[in-house]
């Protein structure tokens, strides 16, 4: 019988972790930003950021916009 | 009816980003000729008009930076260099042309056309050996990731080329919203908070039947409580999680690390593994929704229009009715009850081939857990199924791999 075929996955060197690489070089996280600029004009004035998505020049910057608004999105409809 | 088909209650689908089958999958053809990757003669000629030849010298950071155009008209670039463009037949030539737009870098512009080496990508590559390999899956769009993604979701992308916003048009609903209305269940899970999911416009009056996150998977895994049908996104960005780790991308999107891609993929893979039900009752589809700009040597098809004309803006002013499919990406289906090494023929076999595309993920979910349902367009009706590929033969476990962490 053959045996069991076990993969030995390497870890990913922690120096590949980049959260200042500029927004600019990857135009789906740029777009994906526009996209959650575009559903925050939908929430209630006083549920918005306030932030100038302009403003956002990297990726770590980036994903910071878009876990406010996704927490925004996902919060239970007021009564 | 098979009896893998029989058994299947959950169907999940992984849609990664931005590479294609030659960069990804190409090498594998030195192991087995039935696959449709590089003998590695294949060249391009750069703008000095010198062969710019395919080399399994892919590293997984730090040479496809920037990101490749794979915008609409760059991506026609890509594919007609040389040729009056359609309906002349795609020369595949023009990646080195397209690439060298960017940085001007004679040099540089010969990175499109490295591929992984064997090995390179021990997941992926193990992933190929031991289920079924697709040789004909093709982008839906030769372009961008939003509106070929669109495709996987409904089926069509609304006339959308591009990576704006764009609006569901009557009649067509997503999968998610078709399953819903049939009494099934879904998901959609995306990774975190902070990478969140590329469907927030148009689904998010669906929230919070359709959205869960990544854990939310790993832990109905665990349970026993996948829903019929999960699709899956990666990690779209390097951000700290909520509890202060930091979490690397693992989208493989070019400049992101594709080895973090491979842990994840392992990771679901996984997940689905380590549960004797749910294996022997899932069927995991791991695909790419385009090829982000690198080079593939199979040109792709004519396919079906969905009925939608692009706007010439986005376009280039290259006339689009959605009636030829973009570039080639790896696509694996895996199951227990998929026979070991299948190679599903795509265009290379005249007689035997068949071309699938992401409106071919939405046309197999409806086939198997909603029948009849007339409401879609012509493209996805008429898109290939891959269920089929399910045999009457469940693997033992001892025949099926598993991956350990470092």
């Amino acid at each position: 019988m053959a045996e069991h075929l076990v993969i030995r996955v390497p870890k990913t060197p922690r120096s590949s972790f980049n959260p200042h690489r500029a927004l600019s070089k990857n135009v789906l996280l740029q777009n994906q930003v526009m996209h959650f600029a575009h559903v925050e004009q939908k929430l209630p004035p006083e549920e918005r950021t306030g932030i100038d998505v302009a403003s956002i020049q990297t990726e770590g910057q980036a994903a910071e916009y878009i876990r406010r608004i996704t927490q925004k999105l996902h919060m239970p409809a007021k009564s | 009816m098979s009896a893998g088909l029989d058994n299947l209650k959950h169907i999940v689908v992984l849609m990664m980003e931005n590479r294609s089958f030659d960069h990804m999958l190409g090498a594998l053809y030195a192991e087995d000729p039935r696959i449709n990757g590089l003998k590695g003669d294949e060249t391009n000629l750069d703008t000095s008009n010198e062969p710019a030849k395919v080399q399994p010298l892919a590293e997984f950071q730090g040479q496809l930076d920037p990101d490749p155009d794979h915008h609409f008209p760059a991506v026609h670039k890509q594919l007609f260099f040389g040729t009056s463009g359609p309906p002349s037949a795609p020369s595949m030539q023009g990646f080195v042309q397209s690439y060298f737009d960017q940085e001007r870098n004679i040099e540089h512009s010969h990175k499109i056309m490295y591929y992984f080496a064997a090995d390179k990508l021990p997941v992926l590559h193990t992933l190929a050996r031991n289920y079924a390999v697709f040789n004909g899956w093709f982008a839906s769009i030769p372009g961008p990731t939003t509106c070929n993604r669109a495709f996987a979701h409904y089926g069509t992308s609304f006339g959308q080329v591009s990576l704006d916003i764009f609006y569901i048009k009557e009649p067509y609903l997503s999968i998610y919203e078709r399953m819903l209305q049939g009494g099934r269940t879904t998901k959609l899970y995306y990774f975190d908070p902070s990478s969140s999911t590329m469907e927030v416009v148009n689904l998010l009056k669906n929230q919070p039947q359709i959205f869960a996150t990544y854990d939310q998977f790993l832990d109905d895994c665990k349970r026993g409580a996948l829903p019929d049908y999960s699709f899956i996104e990666p990690n779209y960005s390097d951000h700290v999680g909520d509890s202060g780790g930091e979490l690397l991308a693992s989208d493989q999107h070019p400049d992101h690390d594709v080895n973090e891609g491979e842990v994840f993929i392992a990771a679901i893979y996984n997940a689905i593994r380590q549960n004797p039900d749910l294996w022997k009752s899932t069927a995991l589809l791991l695909t790419y929704d385009e090829h982000g700009g690198i080079h593939d040597h199979v040109p792709p098809p004519a396919c079906t229009p969905d009925g939608f004309h692009a706007s010439l803006d986005d376009t280039g002013n290259v006339p689009f009715a959605f009636d030829r499919l973009g570039v080639r990406v790896p696509a694996i289906l895996i199951s227990p009850w998929v026979q070991k090494k299948t190679v599903v023929p795509g265009p290379e076999d005249p007689v035997n081939g068949r071309v699938f595309e992401h409106a071919s993920i939405p046309a197999t979910v409806t086939q198997h857990f909603i029948g009849d349902y007339d409401n879609r367009t012509v493209r996805e009706k008429g898109a290939q199924t891959f269920l089929d590929l399910l045999t009457d033969e469940m693997r033992p476990d001892s025949d099926c791999p598993s991956f350990d962490f470092e």
